[in-house]
């Protein structure tokens, strides 16, 4: 998972600000039920912002599977254990473009669109949390600053 | 001006503070910084706590799993404790094998359990000689600000109160051992360890709760483990320089008041998540 997340970052901090350093990302889980790599994203996400390190767009994961026709996002540890396949993806919101997408399992290529369809709506509201999370703590952090 | 002293001078700077009886960040020498307790946030774990004194953060998860008893001692289950100090806690600590701080954690707590006798190995005996709770009992320091040991040991503490093992019975006929996760009990805690640790400045004045700077530019640490009845269960003190006796003395009296501020706050937290 540690070069998956090395993979996801590198396509959204902008290195060549920062020529001749390395970041250092160190993630902890403190409770895993399923969509660890989504969850580990989404914190990553948030400290490189608080770290001050300039990101080309946030990165919003979510992890999708399906099960009985149906597109599920955000899949529990019960729901990642049934042995359905699973897809986790990191998407850039804005731009829309996909950092990483992983999928194991068999899934019939006629269902892929509605399971990537379903796990890049949750990026995107995971997005907007993060969005509103950033804003109100720059907010915070200037009143107390007292710009 | 004063930012620009304390990165030339650190040691001096600090002993403007000390003249006047108090530290940088508003404290009196014998004073703790807030102390924030969370019992039971992690659910997938069998008890859980999270522990906060000032900036330094330390979750404890402790998981219950099935062991063999060891020949030596047929009826006694174990307690398995590990400290770890991760590199996100703080940029001293690299990623890799555990350094030489987490180990001598990890040595600290086994022996707080060993020697507080905080529960009785023999409560975790199912069936003598054959089967018994090994309970593992991971500590991580989520933010490194000084004091770890303090944190740890109450981190524990209030993990293992949270702890609630089920029922376990061993079927006759086919000697498996069947477990009721319906019928569930607390352990029994038997007595309540609580740790105070002091630093040493100048090989003369102690104070108490150090943050990550006062460790740095302390002579000397010493931690100082007391249970309820004022029984000292463990003093650790590596190295660094001497005490005087008298100087122990009022180390061990700052102990026995610290101890009713971390009962205290232990038993209201319990009491408001049985109040649930």
């Amino acid at each position: 998972m540690g070069l998956q997340l090395r993979q996801t970052f590198e396509a959204a901090i902008l290195t060549q600000l920062h020529p001749r350093s390395q970041i250092d990302i160190y993630v902890q889980v403190l409770q895993a039920d399923g969509g660890t790599y989504a969850a580990c994203v989404n914190a990553a996400t948030l400290a490189v912002l608080d770290a001050g390190i300039p990101m080309r767009d946030f990165v919003c994961a979510c992890s999708a599977g399906f099960v009985d026709g149906t597109a599920l996002a955000d899949l529990s540890h019960v729901e990642e254990a049934a042995g359905g396949p699973q897809l986790a993806l990191a998407l850039l919101p804005a731009s829309g473009q996909i950092a990483l997408l992983e999928m194991d399992a068999r899934l019939h290529e006629d269902h892929l669109e509605r399971v990537l369809e379903a796990a890049a709506r949750a990026a995107r509201d995971v997005h907007t949390l993060l969005d509103r999370v950033v804003r109100q703590h720059v907010r915070e952090a200037s009143v107390l600053l007292g710009d | 001006m004063a930012a620009g002293f304390k990165t030339v001078e650190p040691l001096e700077y600090y002993r403007r503070f000390l003249k006047e009886n108090c530290r940088p960040d508003g404290r009196e020498l014998g004073e703790f910084r807030t102390t924030t307790v969370n019992i039971g946030s992690v659910s997938t774990a069998d008890g859980s706590a999270l522990v906060k004194l000032g900036n330094t953060a330390v979750i404890c998860g402790i998981k219950a799993e099935f062991a063999a008893p060891s020949p030596e001692a047929p009826d006694k289950g174990y307690v398995v404790p590990n400290v770890d100090l991760p590199p996100l806690c703080s940029s001293r600590f690299r990623s890799g094998p555990p350094g030489e701080e987490a180990q001598v954690a990890s040595q600290f707590i086994a022996d707080v359990i060993e020697n507080s006798q905080i529960i009785l190995k023999e409560d975790l005996c199912i069936s003598p000689g054959k089967l018994a709770w090994v309970l593992y009992c991971d500590l991580i320091c989520l933010d490194y600000d000084g004091n770890i040991l303090d944190a740890c040991t109450f981190a524990l503490l209030a993990a293992l109160k949270n702890v609630q093992l089920p029922e376990v019975t061993i079927n006759e006929e086919t000697a498996l051992a069947e477990v009721n996760l319906k019928k569930k009990h607390y352990l029994n805690i038997r007595t309540h360890p609580v740790a105070t640790s002091f630093a040493v400045f100048d090989d003369t004045l102690l104070i108490v709760d150090p943050t990550g700077e006062e460790e740095h530019l302390a002579t000397g640490t010493l931690t100082v483990v007391m249970d309820e009845e004022g029984k000292l269960c463990c003093l650790h003190k590596p190295g660094g320089s001497g005490l005087t006796g008298a100087k122990l003395q009022d180390c061990l009296s700052r102990a026995v008041t610290r101890h009713k501020e971390v009962k205290k706050l232990m038993d209201e937290v319990i009491k408001s998540m049985k109040a649930k």
